[in-house]
């Protein structure tokens, strides 16, 4: 699941240059989203991906029709893009989490689902984790797939190693900076779906530290790199659980720890350009 | 360096007087007023000190809450351990001395290990860094020690507020100071492009590193007297909090990076106006603060220094200004 809440964030960042601080936002409002549906009309979580994805989606598209396309438009450099997206992505944070605290209230909300374990190959697991697993194993195929061998996933490729000649060839590169990054809320909010029938401690203000935890993954994996995120997940997801074991209050240093060893020894991450 | 014959009078007089009005508060203003002068004291501080080095050189750190927690904390440990009678006591600016001095030597060698990184990969490390640190100090309380968080004694608001003060003007004099000398413009020209700076002979990762250490110490300075002012008691939460890494950043982003006045005015400007929304809109304040800052970097993406700059450069006053700094292009 690291892995598909950081793909969504690396496919942002490799074909629009915009670093998503507020990634995690959407996965939050896709959690919420769930939520809604399974407790007001006892829609099962997993039939309402097909809702919380498209609105994450839209949402995605709307934000950067709106906001990002002009700060790009006006910045002159990649620096100052990356510098004034991060200030818009800080607004953007504290604007969606408060607008779902004032309609949801602070309070944890879960929609437990699926919750009972059940033995696989000897050892106890809960059967939503699996599902949550298997459905982040095939949406990230999905992705690849589309990414492979379509037209418009060829089309993202082409944006994000040489935007300027992409535009050349009669690309528009708007619409496809729009769709990307609608791509990748869409995958932050199924994420977001997926956590929610897992834990009952989501809050509006959860987003954030699964930014992070993306963040750190793409850093892992190398940037721009679909494989790599995919890898770069299953370590730091694989390092997060290990720590977890060891002790709960450790987790968060020890998997920050070993991003910062590996930066120090590979700075491009795994499989870095 | 600087010289008696360089000071421009008309420059540095305002800023006196400002200076010495400041002094005065806690004899005339309300607690709630004092304590808006000093939170806006703090930030001017704060991000000042963040925007010699990140400002500058251009390398991003989020991690300032780690230095402002590490001489919070150290503070507060101090204090807490002092009293106990394990440590000597020492006066309090001593005390934060050590903080910034402790805080100085570990980013030297964070520094040094993590500056070869650009862009985005260091941004994120020193974030990573302040994580890191927090959630250590953090194991270590409760498994440990088998307590949370720090209790110390308490000191009055007066005092607090002259804490915070002095950690002020030391910042703006040691910036300045530095910002003129050869140091400063080796970091300027790190900024603008580090090979060539290099090429020319200037030693980049040793100055990188100092600045970054230097801008550390005054960081956690600032977290030491923060200490002063807080009710005899923190812990990780609280000295670690990521504001302190990201608050710094935005206010230099929104007043202008590379700008002498860009840190000082963006911070007056946040704060101020995260106050008033606080006040008149207590609900949808944040969600306000939100909309404003999109706006800002939609329609004034310079910052408000950019602004002045681009009324600067028109008609009315190229007359009496004839040559306006270039932006490179």
């Amino acid at each position: 699941m690291f892995s598909l809440i950081a793909v969504g964030l690396n496919l942002q960042y490799g074909v629009t240059r915009i670093l998503n601080i507020a990634h995690g936002e959407f996965l939050m409002v896709g959690a919420y989203v769930t939520y809604v549906f399974f407790t007001s009309y006892g829609v099962n979580p997993l039939v309402s991906f097909v809702i919380s994805g498209p609105i994450g989606f839209i949402l995605g598209i709307l934000i950067q029709t709106v906001v990002f396309r002009r700060i790009v438009q006006v910045s002159r450099f990649a620096e100052e893009l990356e510098s004034r997206s991060l200030l818009a992505c800080f607004g953007l944070t504290f604007i969606i989490q408060n607008v779902v605290a004032e309609i949801f209230g602070s309070t944890p909300i879960g929609a437990s689902y699926l919750n009972v374990s059940i033995n696989l190959l000897g050892e106890r697991f809960q059967l939503n984790l699996i599902v949550a697993a298997v459905m982040s194993v095939i949406i990230s195929l999905a992705m690849y797939l589309l990414l492979r061998f379509t037209s418009i996933g060829l089309a993202m490729r082409a944006t994000s190693e040489e935007p300027s000649g992409a535009q050349l060839v009669g690309i528009n590169i708007f619409k496809i900076h729009a769709v990307s990054f609608g791509l990748g809320a869409l995958l932050s909010a199924l994420a977001g779906s997926m956590l929610v029938m897992i834990y009952s401690n989501i809050t509006p203000y959860i987003g954030p530290q699964y930014t992070f935890i993306a963040l750190a993954v793409i850093i892992l994996g190398g940037m721009g790199s679909f494989i790599g995120s995919l890898v770069g997940g299953f370590c730091i997801g694989y390092v997060y659980y290990i720590s977890l074991e060891i002790d709960p209050l450790i987790t968060l240093a020890v998997v920050y720890s070993f991003l910062i060893i590996l930066l120090i020894i590979r700075p491009k991450g795994f499989f870095g350009r | 360096m600087l010289r008696i014959k360089d000071v421009n009078l008309t420059k540095i007089l305002p800023i006196a007087l400002i200076l010495v009005i400041l002094v005065f508060p806690p004899y005339f203003l309300s607690v709630y007023y004092l304590t808006i002068v000093r939170n806006l004291l703090m930030w001017i501080a704060l991000s000042i000190s963040w925007h010699f080095f990140s400002g500058y050189t251009k390398y991003i750190s989020l991690g300032s809450a780690a230095f402002f927690g590490i001489g919070l904390y150290f503070t507060a440990k101090y204090l807490q351990l002092s009293t106990v009678g394990d440590f000597p006591v020492l006066p309090l600016p001593v005390i934060v001395l050590l903080a910034g001095l402790v805080t100085f030597a570990l980013a030297l060698v964070i520094g040094l290990v993590t500056l070869r990184l650009r862009g985005i990969y260091f941004a994120i490390l020193t974030f990573s860094v302040s994580i890191v640190v927090s959630n250590v100090i953090n194991w270590w309380e409760i498994t440990i020690t088998g307590t949370r968080g720090t209790y110390f004694p308490l000191f009055d608001s007066q005092t607090a507020y002259y804490a915070i003060f002095a950690c002020t003007i030391v910042t703006l004099l040691l910036t300045t100071l530095l910002r003129r000398s050869k140091f400063g413009l080796a970091l300027k020209m790190i900024g603008e492009c580090e090979e060539a700076a290099a090429h020319v002979g200037v030693n980049a990762s040793l100055y990188k590193t100092l600045g970054f250490a230097i801008s550390a110490m005054l960081i956690a300075l600032m977290g030491g007297c923060f200490a002063t002012r807080l009710s005899g008691y923190v812990n990780t939460d609280m000295a670690f909090e990521s504001l302190y890494s990201f608050l710094p950043a935005v206010n230099t982003l929104l007043g202008g990076m590379g700008t002498v006045y860009g840190p000082i005015i963006g911070s007056i400007t946040v704060s101020l106006l995260s106050e008033y929304l606080r006040v008149t809109l207590t609900h949808y304040f944040l969600i306000t603060l939100g909309l404003i800052l999109i706006a800002i970097v939609m329609f004034m993406p310079d910052g408000i220094m950019g602004i002045v700059e681009k009324i600067k450069t028109t008609k009315l006053f190229r007359i009496e200004k004839a040559k306006v700094p270039e932006k490179p292009p």
